[in-house]
């Protein structure tokens, strides 16, 4: 038995935000898990999925966030409770179905949790989800600590049955990442029956079709669900707020930014000063809470990730108020006291404090940020991005590149979401040259495919991972076959969705349950379009750049699948298919003819340059054994021999 | 004078981008960064080494002509307009056979089967095509197999880089069919500008040149043909014969097209060949190129001009001679004279695209990489 499953109460564990999120859900009954792996998301719907047949729950990684959300939306429709976690920009995924459920209303409790990641730590954006909330007219809660994740996501379900909308709970990398103390309650008994009724008054919320028409109609109840919303929230136990009665400085936050700002205070001592409103309901806000909050001082700063939503929100409040409360002195993005973009810390805090309230306190002397500097720049060691050894991406950018170049007719890659993004790095020797969305590769190059009556003469390629393939990546195909783009597109498939955690895929045997399940053929499924495919092993990295070299010179869509498993998957890891070593009579290190080739270019972590001896050597801890180095050795010095 | 050797960014700089790479390919295969592809030469990652051996090897960067010169050959035997001389002389293969199978007197082809056959050499680097006139350099190791390679190209074939390669393996005798350009890479890598691997050039033993006034794209020549309505695997071969015919004649299996020389030059021309000043392949043992003879084209076309410029291809000759695998005429009054002529005419030429390219009228001896070149590379 898992110890995310314990029934009883007020036992105490240290969970992960998103484990709390799980236990939240588990608290309220759910039934149904759905989403897309995506970081800081993934643990939650990882959570349930081990726990699945224990608690008797459906839980599943769909092909996408979109449909993610549909499937959750089905099990409310049939009276059951569902939670779909997805990261940031999965909520712009799931957006076009999420504006239509706000319109046509759930049943069982379903919540939708958005995980942002302010700093872009495991993104490549850090655009904000909250927007939506308010967007789409749906309520937004935001957990500050990590009981909050459990309580607040447990009391998300019956907020949603009450109001019979979908709920929004945001959370961040450092809340969803962190861990805290949280204290269980109880596992209730599930009698939840499914059942979809349909074939009452059209208009009916409970008995009726689940249509967001006719609009006119339910617009207005959808805009007195988040009224009625509004009013619970003006006395929600997850606002509190600490602090003097009559601060010099109202601190007004949310999520993980609390916990920044009461170490601030602390850490300057400003407890009696410093008044901090913590705001758990931050969509819609509750204006009386609000106002009474603002009227006890005369200056507010607002502490948040990463665009001033609460800000701005807080301001509308603030100005058709001034009448009464009278006019305040805001300080936050807009005026640049905190920075608009980027993950905030408790040291912008501090520097907030000494702009407002005139408190010095250095964090470091600039003597010491200078020192630190330059001894991180001189000896640590370092630490680029780059592609684990073993993984059959940089064989396959090597062979891309090699392709590319011969090629001669300035050729590039239209990059998608994964581990291979990092190939717009030296690591992947900076191939990909265009990088947005998921399935947004192929997307551009279809486009850039049509522009040769332009006088456009490129090679166009793009690639994209097995997962993505099946996210979004088939609409492109379908798009490039029709309108006849001269196109490339590469699939790098390695068994899995690798980036997130190496959860399964449509592509795979296997659901998310550990079940046996139908695997989609990827290479029938191109052919099905159009395409012309070809499947290689991108370790063979002559004929892969072979076959690539000729497929590039051909017109039409062509896609060439590398099916090559993942270096650090189940059946993979910790097995060496080789044993690598190295003649340092053939290696020629520095030497006009070689220049490192391996340590520089190459650069796979398990080969390192010995300064001393001016010899490439094998870190034998490191090498997982797959033998590409070898390959592309031009003196024969790395030598690899079949593992016993 | 003082030649700095610098590295691979030089190289692309002031070769490659400022577009006077010949595609000679003696920049290929010293090492992974470089590859040819056809006609063209490819930079595959980058290097940061100071001083590289494809730097000093490029035909195209900096020399010290002077210098190399007293290096290779005897300074009375130098002759302003054509280079070395020892020896001049109007031969033809002596197998009717071989002659067929190759261009015009088939002496190349000729002098390489019995410098094999001799044990001069045991690998033979020549040209040869893929698909489509895509040119590339391969070594053959068996006489008869040379003489299956016996017809002319028009394209640049980077047969220098097939040197680098075998010269890599090692413990061989190669012989090389030259271009000028090529021949004058090989002569740089004979005079060991770097010490790394510098003991691989002692493997070239023959260095066959090819008289020279141009050299196509690959890329425009392929276009124009197929423009023509010709299929390009249909081609046996291809040659433009003196310069009052106007033409290049392509020979296919369905018979001969005829293309007018002026679609052809300047627009097909490798723009880098307007700045070489080296008709007669100055820097190879021996040099070879169609003949000119008083009964006119139609017989001049079946023989051979050869240049001896080393005691080797002197040797080379008078074995043939002796053997009868040349068959030698007497040279017609005033064909040295023509060839000094038109190799002048050729230099004149380089001189002054040089001059208008780096704006100095007197500079012949500097290529200028700053100001960019013509459009074919």
């Amino acid at each position: 038995m898992s110890k995310i499953t314990k029934n009883q109460k007020g036992l105490q564990f240290l969970l992960m935000g998103n484990e709390a999120i799980a236990r939240g859900a588990l608290e309220a009954g759910v039934n149904v898990a759905a989403g897309y792996p995506g970081t800081p998301s993934s643990e939650i719907v990882e959570t349930l999925s081990k726990v699945a047949k224990e608690m008797h729950l459906y839980v599943e990684w769909s092909v996408n966030e979109k449909v993610s959300l549909e499937v959750a939306a089905a099990a409310s429709f049939a009276n059951l409770r569902a939670l779909c976690p997805m990261k940031q920009n999965g909520v712009n995924v799931a957006s076009d179905f999420l504006l239509h459920l706000a319109g046509s209303g759930t049943r069982g409790g379903l919540v939708l949790v958005s995980c942002d990641d302010p700093g872009a730590l495991s993104s490549v954006n850090e655009g904000e989800s909250r927007h939506f909330a308010r967007l789409v007219e749906i309520p937004l809660l935001e957990p500050g600590n990590f009981q909050e994740a459990k309580d607040m996501t447990k009391w998300a379900f019956e907020l949603s049955e009450e109001i019979k909308s979908i709920v929004m709970l945001r959370s961040v990398t450092r809340m969803s990442h962190a861990s805290g103390s949280v204290v269980y309650g109880p596992l209730p008994d599930k009698t939840a029956k499914g059942y979809f009724k349909s074939d009452g008054f059209i208009l009916d919320p409970d008995t009726g079709p689940v249509i967001s028409a006719p609009v006119g109609y339910k617009h207005v109840v959808q805009q007195e669900k988040v009224k009625k919303a509004r009013e619970i929230f003006e006395s929600s136990p997850f606002n509190t707020y600490e602090g003097p009665s009559m601060p010099e400085l109202l601190i007004i936050t949310s999520s993980a930014c609390t916990l920044y700002s009461r170490e601030a205070v602390r850490l300057l001592g400003l407890e009696n000063r410093v008044g901090l409103l913590k705001l758990g309901t931050t969509w819609p806000l509750p204006p009386k809470l609000l106002k009474k909050h603002l009227s006890a001082t005369d200056k507010i700063l607002i502490v948040e990730e990463v665009l001033p939503f609460l800000e701005e929100n807080v301001k509308v409040i603030a100005a058709e108020e001034a009448k009464e409360i009278g006019a305040k002195t805001f300080y936050g993005k807009n005026d640049g006291t905190i920075p608009m973009n980027g993950e905030l810390n408790p040291d912008i805090v501090i520097k907030a404090f000494g702009h407002i309230l005139g408190v010095s306190y250095v964090p470091m002397t600039p003597e010491y940020e200078k020192k630190a500097q330059l001894t991180a720049f001189t000896m640590a060691p370092n630490r680029e991005q780059t592609f684990c050894p073993g993984c059959p991406h940089r064989a396959s950018f090597w062979s891309i590149h090699q392709a590319l170049q011969i090629d001669n007719r300035q050729g590039f890659v239209c990059g998608d979401i994964g581990c291979y993004s990092m190939a717009a790095l030296p690591c992947g020797f900076s191939t990909i040259r265009t990088l947005h969305s998921m399935g947004s590769g192929l997307g551009v190059a279809s486009g850039f495919g049509k522009l040769e009556m332009f006088g456009m003469n490129q090679s166009i390629l793009a690639v994209c991972g097995d997962s993505t393939f099946f996210h979004s990546v088939m609409p492109p195909l379908v798009n490039a076959v029709h309108h006849r783009a001269n196109v490339t597109l590469v699939i790098l498939d390695n068994s899995g969705t690798a980036m997130t955690g190496f959860q399964p895929h449509p592509g795979l045997g296997v659901d998310a349950m550990g079940g046996e399940a139908p695997p989609v053929d990827i290479s029938r499924v191109c052919e099905a379009i159009g395409a012309k495919v070809e499947i290689r092993d991108p370790f063979d990295i002559e004929e892969t750049r072979n076959t690539l070299s000729r497929l590039l010179k051909e017109d039409g869509v062509k896609v060439l699948i590398l099916k090559q498993i993942c270096a650090l998957s189940p059946e993979k890891k910790g097995k060496k298919k080789y044993t690598m070593s190295i003649s340092e009579t053939l290696c020629i290190g520095e030497e006009c003819g070689c220049n490192r080739l391996c340590t520089r270019i190459f650069r796979c972590p398990g080969l390192v340059w010995d300064k001393e001896r001016k010899k490439t050597r094998i870190d034998d801890v490191i090498c997982s054994g797959c033998g590409v180095c070898s390959l592309i050795c031009t003196t024969g010095a790395i030598i690899r021999k079949e593992a016993v | 004078m003082e030649i700095t050797i610098k590295g691979q960014h030089a190289l692309h700089e002031e070769v490659r981008q400022a577009k006077f790479c010949t595609g000679c390919g003696a920049c290929v295969n010293l090492c992974p960064y470089h590859a040819a592809h056809g006609d063209q030469i490819v930079m595959l990652h980058a290097c940061d080494i100071k001083e590289g051996r494809c730097y000093a090897y490029c035909p195209r960067t900096p020399t010290d002509m002077d210098s190399l010169r007293k290096q290779l050959f005897n300074t009375e035997d130098m002759m302003p307009e054509v280079g070395a001389m020892k020896g001049f002389y109007v031969v033809r293969a002596g197998d009717e056979k071989l002659r067929s199978g190759a261009q015009h007197g088939g002496t190349v082809t000729a002098l390489m089967i019995l410098a094999m056959q001799e044990g001069f050499i045991d690998s033979a680097i020549v040209a040869d095509e893929g698909d489509g006139l895509l040119p590339k350099g391969i070594t053959v190791n068996i006489p008869d197999e040379i003489g299956k390679k016996g017809k002319s190209r028009f394209v640049v074939s980077p047969n220098v880089a097939e040197f680098n390669a075998l010269a890599w393996v090692g413990g061989r005798k190669i012989g090389i069919v030259a271009t000028p350009c090529q021949a004058l890479a090989l002569g740089k890598m004979r005079a060991k500008p770097v010490p790394t691997h510098a003991e691989r050039i002692d493997q070239l033993k023959l260095v066959i040149g090819l008289f020279c006034g141009w050299a196509l794209s690959w890329e425009k020549l392929s276009a124009l043909i197929r423009s023509k309505g010709v299929d390009l695997k249909d081609i046996e071969g291809m040659d433009i014969p003196p310069s009052k015919y106007q033409l290049l004649q392509v020979y296919t299996k369905k018979g001969t097209v005829d293309i007018p020389l002026d679609e052809v030059d300047p627009a097909c021309v490798r723009g880098a060949c307007h700045y070489c000043p080296d008709m007669t392949a100055e820097f190879a043992d021996i040099s070879v190129g169609s003949a000119r003879l008083p009964e006119g084209w139609d017989v001049a076309k079946g023989w051979n001009q050869v240049i001896t410029r080393t005691s080797l291809g002197e040797q080379l000759l008078a074995l043939a001679r002796s053997k009868g695998v040349l068959e030698f005429r007497k040279v017609p009054k005033g064909n040295l004279e023509r060839l000094k002529k038109a190799s002048m005419s050729k230099k004149k030429t380089a001189e002054k695209n040089l001059a208008i390219r780096n704006g100095q009228p007197k500079d012949n001896i500097n290529m200028d990489s700053q100001n960019p070149g013509l459009d074919n590379v």
